[in-house]
């Protein structure tokens, strides 16, 4: 479990980047954090792992207070997926994945072995074991990423915009295959995204921020888009664009569902 | 030509000389640059004016600076030691800035994913940043090495035993082979030298190569 217990984050300059936020992300529950640029979503986030400290208010793991011990050692036992990968150009596939555990003094022959196996669950062939990051595709870079992050088998993942370089196709494939992994291995994740449509897909719980770190409505998908908050949040997450106001008509026996500029997207199953 | 034929054991005696000054100079000039560079990258309120400084030797005259050497670190005028401080003066001179750059180099985005992971600076260093800036510092490196194997051949004007005797030697008695071979052999040297740096970047950089 992560706390964020009223924190702040005030720069050198007097730039306020987040003001007075608290949240808890519950253990092996997805939480999404979505906002534009200026949210302070990944200001956030890098408060749990260290990257950043806040000027006033606590973040805590398992109760724990992070400031609490050595960054390094907290920062490897928590996963850190970003965006591009984030990967080490000049180490191959499997080194990358074994850097953590080889860092925590597993040895490098159990600690490429190990990464072979991560390879093989986030849907990679160990053909690319021994490849550069560069000879990779993104989505390939990005598999690798989350593999890395899982590798020393930690509680706790963020991930910082993860398949936000990705083209739409290959990110659903990753949004998916997050979403099998998360099923099997049920990691409390914290997720800073843009995009509403994968804050929605991914999230057990969805986190919508204004600027400087307000959370403007905080639920499930399914109580925003029935419910938004105010106009800010229904206007952030295009309540009121044609593919969200869907409609059903009844053709030869079945329910078309219908969007709101008229077009068919999808029949209702029978029985529903 | 006929000249090295009769003399071509002296050449290869003066040959090992010159090896015997430079290479040390060189691993100095490494050794002493690329943490003078990384503090004048790391920290840069200390580390630039060094930098200055640094770079500034090279403006030294060399006949001045091999009589100071001896002065301050007390080796012997004529000494191949006063000859190795001398060349690895310069060498730093001319590494210095290089070796920041190289590590300016570094891209921050893989540098930061790599302290968000875990990272200990001490790490950082062995893992990130120092493979990570090999490709500009061998650029550098190479400058150096064939800037410093042409340098040693001053020390001839000192008395210090180098393919530069053959110049000196070949000048006074009008002997244009030897100093044809003099400038010819310290030209092949660095020739061999550089490509034996490139190759060492090479093997030392492969995801360049195969990127």
């Amino acid at each position: 479990m992560i706390q964020f217990e009223q924190v702040s984050k005030v720069y050198a300059r007097g730039s306020v980047a987040v003001e007075d936020f608290t949240l808890v992300v519950p253990s092996h529950r997805t939480v999404v954090l979505v906002g534009s640029s200026g949210s302070g979503k990944t200001t956030l986030m890098r408060m749990v792992n260290r990257m950043v400290d806040p000027t006033s208010g606590r973040v805590l793991i398992d109760d724990v207070d992070v400031r609490e011990g050595d960054p390094v050692k907290l920062r490897r036992r928590i996963g850190y997926v970003l965006q591009q990968g984030g990967l080490l150009p000049h180490r191959t596939v499997v080194d990358n994945i074994a850097t953590v555990p080889v860092l925590n003094g597993t040895s490098r022959r159990q600690a490429h072995h190990d990464a072979l196996g991560l390879l093989e669950r986030v849907g990679l062939s160990s053909e690319v074991a021994k490849r550069y990051p560069a000879q990779l595709s993104g989505g390939q870079q990005q598999r690798v990423g989350v593999a890395r992050a899982l590798a020393s088998d930690p509680n706790i993942l963020l991930m910082d915009e993860p398949f936000g370089a990705v083209d739409p196709i290959v990110r659903r494939d990753l949004q998916d295959e997050l979403l099998r992994l998360q099923a099997d291995l049920g990691k409390t994740i914290l997720f800073v995204t843009h995009d509403i449509d994968e804050a929605f897909r991914l999230g057990d719980e969805v986190v919508v921020l204004r600027e400087r770190g307000q959370i403007a409505q905080q639920g499930t998908p399914e109580q925003i888009l029935a419910h938004p908050a105010d106009d800010f949040v229904r206007h952030f997450i295009g309540a009121d664009r044609s593919e969200r106001s869907l409609t059903t008509t009844r053709v030869d026996g079945r329910l078309v569902v219908v969007d709101g500029q008229g077009r068919p997207v999808g029949v209702m199953r029978d029985g529903a | 030509m006929n000249w090295l034929r009769l003399n071509w054991t002296q050449v290869v005696d003066l040959t090992v000389d010159h090896l015997l000054l430079s290479v040390p100079a060189i691993v100095i000039s490494v050794l002493v640059a690329v943490p003078i560079g990384r503090l004048a990258h790391r920290r840069p309120r200390w580390g630039s004016p060094l930098l200055g400084a640094a770079s500034l030797m090279y403006a030294i005259p060399a006949l001045p600076l091999l009589i100071i050497i001896p002065a301050v670190f007390g080796t012997p005028l004529r000494s191949s030691a006063t000859m190795v401080i001398a060349l690895s003066i310069y060498g730093v001179a001319l590494l210095v800035r290089t070796a920041a750059d190289a590590f300016a180099s570094v891209d921050t985005h893989t540098r930061d994913a790599a302290v968000a992971i875990g990272c200990s600076p001490r790490s950082l260093l062995w893992r990130v940043d120092l493979p990570m800036a090999l490709p500009v510092l061998l650029s550098g490196i190479r400058v150096v090495t064939v800037s410093t194997i042409g340098l040693v051949t001053i020390g001839a004007l000192i008395g210090v035993s180098s393919l530069g005797n053959l110049l000196t030697d070949g000048f006074q008695r009008g002997i244009a082979g030897e100093v044809l071979t003099g400038v010819v052999v310290t030209v092949l040297l660095a020739l061999v030298l550089d490509g034996l740096l490139l190759l060492a970047g090479r093997l030392l950089t492969p995801w360049r190569v195969s990127a």
